[in-house]
């Protein structure tokens, strides 16, 4: 068929066709060729269609034989659609006469011919208009009249092109082209719409008798092939797609009398390629109503994919031959006794490989984007997978491959059909590859392998993973079954990591069920590989559902007890231990998040459920659960075992540990002689992240405290002395614990160091103990002692705490074998309860230093004593006095009532060079009723109203009693008696309690006393002053004479006074600068409302040790009242020379006023007022 | 009466491509492997048919392919959940119209079950994103989900 090529006739006047002018106009005529982009707008047709290239092939009219001599419908472009007519004629009378009889000739027999155009193309001659130019007129008539004569209805179908050397220049044959153009879609219109008009009245008659199927599809084809020759294939397909709707309708009304059989299968016919339209005179058997179904399905196809693949659709081609070979293969199989044994199978085969030749033949023509290219290759694949399916058919048939998953499944015939055994002569099959396969067994698993790997190869190309894992397995299968066992094995063990992280557990488990058959068909050493295959296969057992797991064997249960059996000796055979993670499995989740403590010795029971998911029982040996807490501490449990029964277990697990305190489950361990299946219980999400899950939360378990049990703590010691290397007392107490021997470690997260080897042993205890360099070790210590250590440390940054980790190792008598580890964080406050500060007052050679004692946190401080007191032995003589009063009660400070200490220096010998201490002995209130409440309790036990063994208990719930009410401390704080407010304690100690607690404060007031040492320098002053104004007690009298009685002052009275000041180099220290001087300066406080002051209000003196430098001034109190009297500033003045104390810098000065609590009493004025009072008139007179 | 359509097995498959439920309506083991294989194997087809650039506003996807004697069809909600049917291969026109109804009514099987209020009795409470807890409607724990999926099935022509 000519592609793309429409026909069009030409004529004439014979003049000019035999004439070189006429060889010239073809030769440009056809440069112009093809049209471009011929837009047709049909009436049926919603859009414009575009006719990208049409190609004309001029012929001479005369070769055209006129009206169909066959009945069979011809495309609609295979007769000419327009028939040109070329006058040539300048001459006006030559047109009259001659050239119009011409065109009358040739229009009147072209316009009889249906569903074509004409045109007439007047030629006017450049070369004549040169010649006459006069004659335009004329010649513009010979056109004029053309039109007139011919152009009958509105169309012009006359054009103009005008002769020039420069002929095939395009813009010359624009007006032609485009009437070309129009002509041709005008016929082209008119001829589609009668031919549609056509089949739409055939296809209305198909329920008439006599009504054909075959010739309807060749009338309707000839529509398509109309399309496809102008290149509008969409629409070509279009009608194909209708046929085959129509096709389908007749195939239901199963109405196919037109055709031949089913299928009448020729030599070559499953080895033909199935797109190839020609490889049977397909039309011929189709106007013969001799065609096979399978025959007809096929050209149908093929003429299909050929239009898909001129668009370039080739994905489309690949979806719709597998479709059709699919589906049209299982067609064929339901009348398999026409057909010969292997046929289907064959065809599909090689077609299906034919197409994908033929698709990458179109393909490779055309420029694929990135997208198509992926699909491309997914649809060769499928086509090759295809393929491949029917060697798996073939293959079963012919007991090559085993008739089982995953060769048997994927064949059209009926599992019955499938088993029949099959020799390989029997088979009809032409195809060359399959033909010498079919006979070897090697031959065939090479093409059967190979074609998996091009298929394989085409869904990696095109990315789809699935499918090839799919295709890899069934390889592993192949290789299983050729017993080619390390290759299978590999490949199945690969395979689970790729269903996995989906969870799709059912191909999972098969895989990794198949890599353990294979693994026992090699024999190889259960190893841990093995092991690990198993647990996977074990865990993906669990996780599905019982019906759903798709693995071969028949009774599962005896199945799982044999794999679980062979891991327990697998386990028992391994090197070392092996760890395996995350296992669902057996699940151990805790039953009681209260901890329940032991009782009888140190330690703690949990209660766990073990979850065995099995259907049989699992050998274990122990379970174990790790619990964390703060700094690293990690409890274990664990319970020895048996066996773990189906469903869950209820276990009591033992951890000898004396810890306390909220922990974290961490882990789960359950070992199965050397295998150990663990769980992580704690997620390590960061903190930002927020646990979603509740069972992402951390799961928290309480350990309570065993009052019992072995115990160590640590805190400050009671006496702390300031400016000496800092001490931590560290307690042990051994509680129910006879100690065969115990070493106790400390370290520090914050840095500090410990010295254990300069521990002090604290106490009176005799027990024998070794100091080494980072650890005491004891040995054979008693029930219930408390063995103390001093131990020095180095603190790096000073913090306001220490946090302490004390790790005992210890082993009791009674279980000398276990050996328990008590690991114990505190935090041990190092900052002081209670802060000093002092202010000192100089008085001549006697010192008053006050020292204000307050509370640093929000507790309250209990002070006993505060001393001052001398270190060594008082050389210089220093004579300190405390005030008496606060000797004999305890002072309580509280954090709003700071507690003052007020003592008395008197130093001989001036300054004082070696620095004083100051001792407080205090303690907290909070600890003073905790010594007070134990120390009752404990007595009540001597006593015998309490067991001893319950002290612990009690003084517990009395204390946490108190801390939960704070109204017993006001009381407690001022009379010393403390009353317990309601509590929970059996009823015959309720009265007896709070008595033993009022009997035993006023013992207990003896010990538990803390102490603080505190250096105190005492403070160095070189100048004392000692400033005074004296008013005299008779101050106008003369000198001398003492009056009996105090003159009285008055407001506004000068008096006389007299101002000393005194100086003292006393605290100035050293002996050598007593004897100096020094210039200073006074300057009498200006108290502007109080007093005017006279005389030198302001001066310069030289101040001498112990020497009095006097002035009078004169004071003048300004009104009456109690007035205090000025003060007076002395200052030293700045000067260099002899007068300087040794240094440039001024000395130190303290002035003091001796007249500071004096006043002076000032009276009004004395004066004297007359008042006259009107005492009426006499109006009698 | 259009040919009766042939329901060989129904895979429901989470937006994170696990499997909530493969129901092959088959008692042969090789069978239901094969379904299992069918099903994860569309999750590729899915794949690439949402990825192909083309606005997704149809939750109905067509044939995704046609293998071993089975249609695979494929639906995705618009949860990005993935319905999978397979058919048995016949030679009849098989309409999309027939497919999409049955895809609707597993479809709402599924939001059927997983309304379940109880499904969530364990999980945190703002999981609302989270599929795990509707990925619990599959399991043999939650036999509703299963009744309804063999009642479309037997309706579409099954053999349950």
């Amino acid at each position: 068929m000519s592609a793309n090529s429409v026909p069009v006739t030409y004529a004439a006047p014979p003049t000019f066709l035999s004439s070189d002018h006429w060889k010239q106009f073809q030769a440009a005529f056809l440069a112009q060729l093809p049209l471009q982009n011929i837009h047709w707008k049909s009436a049926s047709r919603p859009s414009i269609r575009t006719i990208q290239q049409l190609n004309i092939k001029l012929v001479p009219i005369d070769s055209v034989r006129d009206e169909q001599t066959t009945q069979i419908p011809l495309t609609v472009i295979e007769r000419p659609l327009l028939n040109l007519y070329i006058v040539v004629c300048e001459d006006n009378e030559a047109y009259k006469n001659v050239v119009r009889k011409q065109i009358k000739d040739w229009h009147s027999s072209v316009i009889q011919r249906k569903g074509q155009e004409w045109l007439i193309l007047y030629m006017d001659r450049p070369d004549t208009k040169a010649t006459a130019p006069s004659f335009f007129q004329v010649k513009a008539s010979v056109l004029d009249k053309i039109k007139a004569d011919f152009n009958v209805d509105k169309r012009d179908r006359c054009v103009q092109i005008a002769w020039s050397p420069t002929f095939d220049n395009p813009a010359t044959w624009v007006d032609v082209i485009t009437k070309v153009k129009e002509g041709l879609l005008s016929a082209f219109d008119a001829s589609v719409t009668q031919r549609e008009d056509e089949v739409k009245r055939s296809e209305n008659q198909r329920q008439m008798p006599g009504w054909n199927f075959c010739t309807f599809f060749i009338l309707k084809e000839s529509l398509a092939s109309s399309f496809e020759g102008v290149g509008l294939y969409e629409d070509a397909l279009l009608q194909y797609d209708e046929l085959e709707a129509s096709f389908y309708q007749v195939l239901r009304e199963k109405n196919l009398s037109w055709f031949g059989t089913l299928i009448s299968p020729g030599p070559n016919d499953d080895s033909l390629p199935l797109l190839s339209t020609t490889k049977k005179p397909y039309r011929d058997l189709i106007l013969a109503n001799t065609i096979s179904v399978f025959d007809f399905r096929v050209y149908l196809v093929a003429r299909q994919c050929t239009l898909l693949g001129r668009v370039g659709k080739v994905v489309e081609v690949g979806r719709k031959t597998i479709a059709f070979l699919s589906a049209f293969g299982k067609r064929l199989l339901e009348a398999k006794e026409t057909i010969p044994l292997g046929f289907v199978e064959s065809w599909i085969y090689s077609s299906a490989l034919s197409v994908v030749e033929q698709c990458d033949h179109w393909a490779s023509e055309l420029q694929l984007e990135e997208s198509s290219v992926a699909a491309f290759d997914a649809i060769k694949g499928e086509l090759l997978e295809l393929a491949r399916h029917q060697l798996d058919t073939l293959g079963v048939q012919l007991r090559y491959l085993p008739l089982k998953s995953p060769f048997s499944t994927s064949s059209f015939l009926l599992p019955e059909e499938l088993s029949q055994l099959v020799d390989a002569s029997d088979y009809s099959v032409t195809q060359p590859d399959l033909l010498s396969s079919l006979k070897d067994k090697e031959a065939f698993f090479d093409l059967y392998i190979k074609l998996t790997n091009r298929a394989i190869e085409r869904y990696a190309k095109a990315r789809r993973r699935k499918f090839a894992l799919k295709l890899h397995g069934s390889l592993a299968a192949l290789d299983v079954h050729r017993g080619r066992l390390p290759t299978a094995l590999q490949t199945f063990t690969s395979l689970p990591a790729h269903y996995a992280p989906h969870e799709w557990t059912s191909l999972e488990s098969l895989a990794l069920f198949e890599a353990m058959a294979t693994h026992s068909r090699l024999e190889r050493a259960k190893d841990t590989e093995w092991i690990h295959i198993l647990l996977a296969f074990l865990k993906s057992y669990v996780n599905s559902a019982e019906n759903e797991l798709l693995i071969q064997a028949e009774d599962k249960a005896s199945y799982i007890q044999t794999l679980v059996d062979a891991l327990r000796y697998a386990a028992d055979e391994l090197g070392a231990d092996l760890l395996h993670t995350d296992d669902d499995m057996l699940t151990v989740q805790i039953y009681d998040k209260n901890v329940e403590t032991a009782g009888t010795q140190d330690g703690s029971y949990l209660d766990v459920v073990v979850t065995n998911h099995l259907p049989c029982d699992m050998p274990a040996d122990e379970v174990i659960v790790i619990l964390t807490g703060p700094e690293t501490e990690k409890l274990r449990y664990s319970a020895k075992i048996d066996t773990l029964m189906p469903g869950n277990t209820t276990l009591k697990l033992f951890c000898a540990m004396p810890s306390s305190g909220t922990h974290v489950l961490d882990s789960t361990e359950i070992r199965i002689r050397k295998l150990i299946l663990q769980q992580q219980c704690r997620r390590n999400s960061g903190p930002t992240q927020n646990a979603r899950l509740l069972k992402d939360l951390p799961v928290l378990v309480h350990v309570p405290k065993d009052l019992r049990a072995l115990s160590v703590s640590a805190r400050q010691p009671d006496s702390i002395e300031l400016g000496q290397p800092p001490q931590l007392l560290v307690s042990l107490l051994t509680g129910r614990n006879l100690l065969s021997s115990a070493k106790l470690k400390l370290s520090s997260s914050s840095g500090a160091q410990f010295d254990c080897k300069s521990a002090i042993l604290h106490g009176r205890d005799t027990s024998t103990f070794e100091l080494q360099e980072h650890s005491i070790t004891l040995k054979d210590v008693d029930k219930d002692a408390v063995i103390s250590f001093l131990v020095p440390y180095t603190e790096a940054p000073a913090f306001q705490a220490l946090t302490v980790i004390m790790d005992v190792e210890y082993t009791t008598s009674s279980e000398p074998d276990l050996r328990r580890v008590l690991r114990t964080a505190r935090l041990v406050p190092t900052s002081l309860p209670v802060a000093v500060n002092v202010q000192d007052f100089f008085r001549g050679s006697k010192l008053f230093s006050q020292f204000t004692v307050s509370t640093t946190s929000h507790q309250f401080v209990r002070i006993r004593s505060a001393e001052l007191s001398v270190i060594g032995d008082n050389p210089d003589g220093v004579e300190i006095e405390g005030c008496a009063g606060a000797r004999d009660s305890i002072i309580t400070v509280t954090p709003v009532q700071p507690g003052n200490f007020l003592f008395r220096l008197i130093s001989k010998h001036g300054s004082v060079r070696d620095p004083l201490r100051l001792t407080i002995t205090y303690r907290m209130l909070r600890d003073e009723v905790e010594v007070l409440v134990k120390h009752a309790i404990d007595h009540m036990a001597t006593e015998s109203q309490v067991k001893p063994t319950d002290v612990p208990f009690l003084v517990n719930a009395v204390l946490s009693v108190l801390e939960a009410d704070s109204s017993w401390i006001e009381p407690y704080v001022v009379t010393d008696i403390l009353r317990v407010p309601e509590i929970d304690i059996p009823d015959k100690l309720t009265s007896r309690l709070p008595m033993a607690l009022q009997e035993k404060c006023r013992e207990v007031l003896e010990y538990g006393w803390r102490e603080i040492c505190i250096p105190v320098d005492v403070p160095r002053m070189n100048i004392i002053a000692a400033a005074r104004i004296r008013i005299p007690s008779d101050p106008f009298g003369q000198a001398g004479s003492q009056p009996s009685k105090r003159v009285p002052l008055y407001a506004g009275q000068p008096i006389p006074a007299e101002l000393t000041i005194t100086t003292s180099f006393h605290w100035g220290g050293g002996n050598e600068t007593k004897d100096k001087a020094y210039r200073m300066r006074f300057d009498v406080e200006e108290l502007i409302k109080e007093w005017l002051v006279g005389g030198r209000k302001r001066g310069e003196f030289l101040a001498k040790d112990g020497a009095t430098y006097t002035m009078a001034i004169t004071l003048i109190a300004l009104h009456h009242g109690e007035l205090p009297l000025p003060k007076v500033a002395v200052t030293p003045l700045p000067l260099a020379g002899e007068y300087a104390m040794g240094s440039l810098a001024l000395p130190s000065t303290e002035t003091y006023q001796m007249h500071g609590a004096e006043k002076i009493l000032v009276l009004p004025r004395g004066g004297r007022s007359t008042f006259i009072l009107d005492m009426g008139t006499d109006t009698a007179s | 009466m259009p040919p009766q359509l042939r329901l060989n097995a129904v895979a429901f498959i989470s937006p994170q491509n696990h499997p909530i439920l493969i129901r092959p309506f088959s008692q042969s083991k090789d069978e239901q492997l094969k379904y299992h294989y069918l099903a994860h194997t569309s999750l590729d087809v899915f794949e690439e048919r949402v990825n192909s650039g083309t606005k997704a506003t149809e939750s109905y996807l067509g044939l995704l392919f046609s293998m071993e004697n089975a249609a695979v069809y494929g639906y995705i909600t618009p949860l990005k959940m993935k319905i999978v049917l397979a058919l048995a291969l016949s030679d009849v026109v098989v309409r999309d119209a027939d497919i999409t109804t049955i895809f609707r009514a597993l479809h709402m099987a599924y939001y059927h079950s997983v309304a379940n209020p109880f499904l969530k009795l364990h999980t945190a409470l703002d999981t609302s994103g989270d599929h795990s807890a509707l990925m619990l409607a599959g399991s043999p724990k939650w036999e509703s989900f299963r009744r309804r999926v063999d009642e479309i099935g037997r309706a579409a022509g099954a053999q349950v």
